[in-house]
């Protein structure tokens, strides 16, 4: 099971790969968008700011076990930050993503759940598709104020760390604030990298350099309103994050996977030794037993004659 | 002087290479871009993308998102993209059925929000296999 989780990472590491254009050249645009419109006031409805009465929970977790904590980490989390808003005096809403947190929240009917998705084997853009949808309708109806992301950061092969980003009400710079108010801005907007360096599976973080070619010149023209091309950029922002938060989930879930069955092995080879000994020692003192009795026979007889 | 296109999607490089024409949805209506075509940026329609190269039509049905066009190089980033000949018609009938089911019976704001959206990409996808012109 050790290797088959191994092989997972690497699919996982090439779908992170593959989305990397999108999200670099994404980011660029909406830079290049941003500057130029810099001094116009600019509304959009993903962007509005409302007072929090309502928080959307996105809750990723995996959809089988045999993972160690991962998924309970991350349910762990997601319950501490529902009691913080309990004594904020803010309600919450969760969506609840994975077979895992499905069931957990079957389990409690008092927490209010606005959807079960249960994702296939890998992330696909579909599902963060369906996510997307579901929470772009709840915000612009205004059912929800603000949209929290629950996963599992993948830190390293051997950790990962269950976080809470907000995604929305998106800053219109395209940043995300961390649930302290931290900026994440879409300049240090951090990609993850599974490599292998020296025939060892590591991780290289690396920040969105901002590239300032000439590949958009700055005359650029907008075809419509540059408030409706923009409405149009934050979905796909919307859909990336999520895409990538799905992913970075399914590598910590793996990655956690890989190190629970190398452990497990390795607890079953140990027991397995222990309990070879104490067979082997068991049959020695039986065997030991039997020759003695013989002997003692035996020599009970000699002594007669 | 040939166009350079890229289409991108989150999880995948949809296309890239050379074309020579496009026709693209947006918001505003319908553009074609040819070579040396003036720099804009626009916001791209769920709708289908038409390609010519070689003298042949190839359509694509793109699912929403933004594209940018300048120096002879243009970058469609969406949500998804399928290439007319792989989508299948049955199921693109079956799932266009299934939306336009959603729709009649959807409640409630978010609902039709969501059952809209559902639909007009099933109709994208089935136009997509049907107009290859």
């Amino acid at each position: 099971m050790k290797l088959v989780a191994a092989a997972k990472v690497r699919r996982a590491q090439e779908a992170v790969i593959n989305g990397r254009p999108f999200a670099e050249t994404l980011v660029e645009v909406l830079y290049d968008i941003n500057e130029q419109l810099q001094l116009e006031d600019i509304d959009l409805p993903l962007t509005n700011v409302r007072p929090v009465k309502r928080v959307g929970l996105i809750v990723i977790t995996g959809n089988r076990g045999l993972c160690g904590g991962f998924n309970n980490l991350v349910i762990k989390k997601a319950e501490a930050r529902m009691g913080q808003l309990e004594k904020l005096g803010v309600e919450y809403t969760v969506i609840s993503v994975g077979k895992k947190a499905n069931a957990y929240f079957r389990r409690r009917p008092s927490i209010r759940v606005d959807r079960f998705i249960e994702g296939g084997s890998f992330p696909t853009v579909k599902e963060a598709q369906v996510i997307a949808d579901d929470v772009f309708s709840l915000f612009v109806c205004e059912d929800v104020d603000k949209v929290e992301l629950v996963y599992t950061k993948f830190v390293s092969l051997v950790r990962s760390d269950p976080v809470i980003h907000t995604l929305l009400p998106l800053s219109p710079k395209g940043e995300v604030l961390d649930v302290n108010g931290n900026s994440v801005d879409a300049d240090g907007d951090e990609f993850f990298r599974l490599t292998t360096k020296e025939g060892k599976l590591s991780l290289e973080r690396e920040r969105v350099v901002r590239r300032k070619d000439g590949l958009c010149s700055p005359i650029l023209q907008f075809e419509q309103d540059p408030v409706q091309i923009l409405d149009a950029m934050m979905p796909l922002y919307l859909n990336s994050q999520i895409l990538r938060a799905l992913q970075e989930s399914m590598a910590s879930e793996v990655a956690s996977r890989m190190n629970a069955m190398s452990n497990a092995t390795d607890n079953a080879v140990e027991l397995k030794k222990n309990l070879s000994i104490v067979y082997n020692r068991e049959r020695q003192a039986k065997i030991t037993g039997e020759i003695l009795e013989i002997i003692a026979g035996a020599e009970a007889l000699t002594d007669i004659d | 002087m040939t166009l350079n296109l890229c289409v991108l999607t989150p999880n995948r490089i949809v296309w890239d290479s050379e074309v020579k024409e496009i026709i693209l949805s947006t918001n505003s209506g319908q553009i074609g871009v040819l070579p040396n075509h003036a720099p804009i940026a626009t916001a791209v329609d769920i709708g289908i993308l038409r390609i010519r190269l070689n003298g042949q039509w190839l359509t694509m049905a793109l699912m929403g998102g933004f594209a940018r066009i300048g120096n002879n190089k243009i970058t469609i980033l969406v949500n998804d993209a399928e290439k007319g000949s792989d989508i299948d018609p049955q199921e693109a009938q079956q799932i266009l059925e299934l939306a336009e089911a959603n729709l009649r019976k959807a409640e409630g704001k978010r609902q039709i929000i969501e059952a809209n959206l559902a639909l007009r990409r099933a109709r994208t996808r089935v136009e997509a296999i049907n107009a290859i012109s």
